[in-house]
């Protein structure tokens, strides 16, 4: 794949839109998108979290990405401004300040999500995202040709873009450590977490295990899980002791993201209905056109 | 032949159960085995134990000297490369849980008999299957930081553990010798305090604190829940915990006490009395039954009127079989032991025996019908 020239790059892209476009009526799920019961998520717990930003140093330390060294995490100004997962960081931990009386804050984990029904994997034109049977949202950078769909579909404006890089541009974003997880290790962030406020699981347990915990503390938590149904379930689950608005989640319903830019692209592309109907269009307008130079030179 | 061999064992293995949970729970009378374990027959192997929060469960509490003075944590020690392991003064801490709770604030698993560790439940590999609880990293981390985020606000390292590669030994005797004695203070339980309140011809309210423990058998985070070292050690307070509410001052005592209707009960202008069970209600309490719980006589919680003085009323009837008159103070001559009660014990609470139905001339407690012995 690596070595694949142009040529045949294109060839290939055409043939893969061609049946995609064919068969786009049916096809509701975005391609690969194969939805095992046992796939892994991670049940975020920011009741727990104490914001060390130890995950952040073993993200950046496990995808080779620079990072300053580890005493440096302790510097807790960064909170003062509020962080995006990007290309040089892909995941960060924000702070959010209580109320004066309780004096313990906040501290929330972003990162990619890894949606049940990735809205990137079905924006992707060339196939380039694909969600893993382990639950992981990957994206390949042979087949990317940088439209930067993927950043527009995504409804937590996950994937970032080296702009700084003028060669070979990557899109960045937590790839669940698939590497890792691969060889049978855990992600480097849930390895490394001193308090275990992010756990890896089976998705399923993970979702009974927050239902739990809701029950047996009520006063902790309040009754939801992020991520349990929002835009159809993600991998990473979050439980929280406060409305999840209020830690600057995205407002989100249940419906699939997929649903919307699938709709719109399977609608523009369904059948090449419309670029031969433009085609035709535009046809008419020449037949047209021609018929009344014809009309307009025999009057002459 | 076959299916009474079965029985046998059966029996045997049953009666050897018995005995384990003697030997597990030597402190645990009349506990029922279902208040902690949730199937039949708990083993070793499989405890059963229930999930929490056992809010039930029954614990025991130790003196801060029966634990361990010093714990050296390094069951991590393969498992990083970053930080040495902590040196933990497990006695201070003990000391300074006096009243958050004792050993229960952080071995909260802590089944009657003996203090568990926290690796008796928690699993040493973060890689595992169950995720309902965290795994022992986790667990000792978030029992640490619970405290130390609300006392310093910091989360760092290096607050507990040294850099890997320090030599740990000097640290590990400096923290013992100093925990070798007594740091951290004891919990002084005040008698009785005095409150200055507002309120209009009510301004005193007399508080037996010493009473709250003894008589009526609170413990320490009934009503100092959630106290950690911050709520002592924190001088400048935020206004928003100083300035209260009429119902934030009145919760603690809301939870047992009428605190909406009958305002007289607590406030006075005047110092008020203790609780006297004598005076308040007119039922001496202090003869026979002053060591019972006030809900062994007053079922319904939380409601501690209609109870009537007779004997009768719990006891049933008395007869000279069912009765050891010995628990009185007094066993009966050969002459006496085998009249009917009501020959000297006219009135229904059994107080004031007469002697007249069978001695003209004598008279209780100038004569006594058998021999004054100490009280059992």
């Amino acid at each position: 794949m690596a070595n694949q020239s142009r040529r045949d790059f294109l060839k290939q892209a055409a043939l893969v839109g061609t049946a995609v476009t064919g068969l786009s009526t049916k096809s509701k799920a975005a391609p690969k998108n194969s939805l095992s019961e046992d796939r892994m998520g991670v049940l975020v717990d920011t009741t727990v979290c104490i914001g060390c930003r130890k995950c952040e140093w073993a993200c950046k330390t496990a995808h080779n990405l620079e990072t300053p060294p580890l005493e440096s995490y302790e510097d807790r100004s960064v909170f003062e401004n509020r962080r995006r997962p990007d290309s040089k960081a892909l995941t960060v931990v924000n702070e959010y300040q209580k109320n004066e009386s309780e004096k313990i804050p906040i501290n929330v984990k972003v990162q990619c999500m890894h949606c049940d029904h990735p809205a990137c994997v079905s924006a992707c034109i060339v196939g380039a995202f694909s969600k893993q049977e382990n639950g992981s949202v990957i994206w390949d950078g042979d087949r990317c040709i940088g439209c930067r769909y993927c950043m527009v579909a995504c409804p937590f404006q996950v994937p970032a873009f080296e702009f700084e890089k003028a060669l070979k541009p990557d899109i960045k974003k937590c790839d669940f450590c698939f590497a890792r997880t691969k060889d049978g290790q855990i992600p480097a962030c849930t390895e490394i977490c001193p308090v275990e406020a992010i756990t890896y699981g089976r998705r399923e347990d993970l979702v009974k295990a927050a239902h739990e915990k809701i029950k047996n503390y009520p006063h902790r938590y309040i009754n939801r899980v992020f991520g349990e149904s929002e835009v159809g379930g993600t991998s990473w689950l979050y439980l929280s002791s406060k409305e999840f608005e209020e830690l600057e989640f995205p407002k989100l319903g249940k419906d699939p993201a997929p649903g919307v830019s699938e709709a719109i692209q399977h609608g523009i592309f369904a059948y090449f209905v419309p670029p031969v109907a433009l085609y035709a269009l535009l046809g008419g307008v020449m037949w047209i056109n021609k018929n009344k130079k014809n009309d307009q030179e025999t009057e002459i | 032949m076959r299916s009474k061999i079965i029985l046998i064992v059966l029996i045997s293995s049953l009666a050897i159960f018995a005995q384990n949970k003697k030997e597990a729970h030597p402190n645990l009378n009349g506990i029922s085995c279902k208040t902690c374990h949730s199937c039949d027959i708990p083993t070793k192997e499989n405890p059963c134990i229930k999930p929490c929060p056992r809010d039930k469960m029954v614990s025991i509490n130790q003196s801060p000297e029966e634990g361990p003075n010093v714990l050296v944590i390094d069951k991590f020690k393969s498992q990083s490369n970053i930080y040495a392991p902590v040196v933990f003064s497990h006695r201070l801490h003990a000391e300074m849980s006096g009243m958050a709770g004792g050993c229960k604030m952080c071995h909260h698993y802590n089944p009657p008999g003996q203090v568990i560790g926290c690796s008796d439940c928690h699993e040493l590999m973060r890689k595992r299957t169950d995720v309902s609880k965290p795994d022992l990293k986790g667990a000792y981390h978030r029992q640490c930081m619970q405290c130390h985020r609300s006392w310093s606000g910091k989360v760092d390292c290096v607050s507990c553990h040294e850099p890997n590669g320090t030599n740990q030994k000097n640290k590990e005797q400096a923290i013992t010798e100093k925990s070798s004695k007594r740091i951290h203070p004891q919990v002084i339980t005040p008698t009785v305090l005095k409150f200055d309140t507002p309120k209009a011809g009510g301004k005193i309210v007399t508080f037996y604190h010493s009473q709250h423990i003894d008589l009526f058998g609170l413990e320490c985070q009934s009503c100092h829940s959630n106290e950690s070292c911050a709520k002592c050690h924190i001088k400048e307070k935020p206004a928003s915990l100083k300035a209260k509410t009429a119902d934030q001052k009145h919760a603690v005592c809301s939870n047992c006490h009428d605190t909406k209707s009958n305002c007289n009960m607590c406030h006075s202008s005047t110092t008020k009395e203790g609780f006297n069970h004598k005076s308040r209600t007119g039922f001496d309490n202090s003869k026979f039954h002053a060591s019972l719980s006030c809900s062994r006589c007053h079922l319904e919680k939380t409601k501690f009127t209609g109870l009537k003085g007779d004997c009768i009323n719990c006891h049933g009837k008395w007869t000279q079989e069912n009765f050891d008159h010995k628990k009185t103070g007094l066993a009966f001559d050969e002459n006496h032991s085998g009249i009917e009660c009501a020959e000297c014990h006219q009135e229904k609470n059994y107080s004031n025996p007469v002697c007249k139905n069978c001695h003209e001339d004598k008279s209780y407690p100038k004569n006594v019908p058998g021999k004054l012995i100490k009280k059992k």
